[in-house]
């Protein structure tokens, strides 16, 4: 008995072997009412057709083409410090640990519960307008958790040295961090967002090729820092709402 | 599009070209798989920057924006495994998805056709799996192998899938 399952498989040309596929195909030759059964199966299954794709958000594209853009001009500097024949001091070593600080200063204001004004950074310039913060649902914390745990393992295991593994895996960190920092704005976060959003500049200066292994590793160190200072004040934060985790 | 010699190397330039032209149709087969704006979006964007650093890998006898795409679904894939452990267990007994989220809705919405709204009626699984097969045209074996199941629950699924299709879209037009 050849029923429509055999029949499906044997439409997609995948999941039945040849000798089972000689077998179905001299069955509806013979068999009239199969041989209807299977047309109308055909048809129904090519009326399968998905419509023209709706256009994605203009935003994602341009994201998209950023993306690219980044990655290949991190490549670019890369390839160019190569090929110097002194190792310059980094000149923006500076800024990496002024804009290591001063993410350090807006977890330290977030997590303090007061009124004191925090800075938000923007391409490391700060500002002090700040809302209250508000609590992001447990959910979302238990997320946020497992995410910022993550992160501090994957800085803890990055390659040191300038290679593309390196390079695709603080992309990858850097992916997250912004769907963490999404959904902080989606839970009504926008301080704990703007927090998540500081370490991005970072991970981007970490990503590039004219910083110095011992710089990097001492912004890997401080980056490290911060996480757990953000660890322990979410889980605690959750651990009271919920108790221990 | 672009089509490379085997052994080019695609140009930052060929990437963009390959987003201005094709990127539509990345995020429509991502956002088909994970009913997600974000998470399609997320897909897309890893991606790319999948294949801008596996970019040595690309074989040059193909069109980057067919590599692109596959590794996009697959990005789309291990998304939703991330997000909903447990998906692509087989299921034992046959349950319509009807749990929607307002933003799955929306998603469904956003592919604008009849055959999103029957997928509405599919399991995860269901959907994955018919969405690969039919209009991605992974082979069962391959799909098995993406999203961890095997290939016997991938036909079981397939079949599930193509069944309530078969039923939902005679509904939609005789209505």
């Amino acid at each position: 008995m050849i029923n429509d399952d055999i029949l499906t498989l044997y439409y997609y040309r995948d999941g039945l072997t040849e000798a089972e596929r000689a077998r179905v195909q001299a069955a509806i030759e013979e068999d009239t009412a199969l041989r209807a059964r299977y047309e109308q199966l055909c048809e129904d299954v090519e009326s399968f057709a998905a419509a023209e794709p709706v256009a994605a958000a203009p935003a994602a594209v341009a994201r998209w083409h950023d993306s690219i853009e980044r990655v290949a001009r991190i490549e670019q500097q890369r390839a160019s410090s190569r090929n110097r024949v002194f190792h310059l001091p980094s000149f923006a070593w500076g800024a990496v640990v002024a804009a290591a600080l001063v993410v350090g200063i807006g977890i330290g204001s977030y997590f303090s519960g007061n009124n004191v004004p925090e800075p938000s950074i923007d391409n490391g310039v700060a500002d002090t307008a700040m809302p209250e913060p508000r609590s992001p649902s447990v959910t979302f914390a238990r997320g946020l958790l497992v995410h910022l745990r993550e992160s501090r393992q994957e800085l803890a295991d990055l390659p040191m040295g300038a290679d593309s593994e390196r390079a695709m895996l603080i992309m990858q960190m850097i992916q997250q961090n912004r769907m963490f920092e999404r959904a902080a704005v989606q839970n009504e976060s926008q301080d704990l967002a703007r927090v998540l959003r500081a370490f991005e500049p970072i991970l981007m200066r970490l990503a590039s090729d004219d910083i110095s292994p011992a710089d990097a590793e001492a912004l890997q160190a401080q980056l490290a820092f911060e996480l757990n200072v953000m660890l322990t004040k979410l889980r605690r934060n959750v651990s009271e709402v919920t108790g221990p985790i | 599009m672009a089509v490379f010699e085997r052994g080019g190397l695609p140009t930052q330039a060929e990437f963009h070209e390959a987003i201005s032209n094709r990127s539509d149709r990345w995020f429509a087969a991502c956002l088909r798989i994970t009913r997600s704006r974000e998470l399609a979006e997320d897909a897309v964007q890893e991606a790319l920057l999948a294949a801008w650093h596996k970019r040595h890998q690309f074989q040059g006898d193909a069109r980057l924006e067919t590599w692109i795409h596959r590794i996009a679904v697959n990005a789309a894939l291990q998304l939703i495994r991330k997000n909903r452990p447990g998906v692509f267990e087989p299921l034992d007994t046959d349950i319509a998805d009807n749990g929607d989220s307002p933003e799955s809705d929306l998603a469904n919405h956003d592919l604008g056709d009849n055959l999103a709204a029957a997928l509405r009626h599919l399991t995860e699984i269901e959907r994955v799996c018919f969405v690969l097969r039919h209009l991605e045209q992974w082979k069962l074996k391959e799909i098995a192998d993406e999203t961890g199941t095997n290939e016997s629950a991938v036909k079981q699924a397939l079949f599930r899938g193509v069944r309530k299709l078969r039923v939902k879209m005679a509904d939609m037009r005789s209505q």
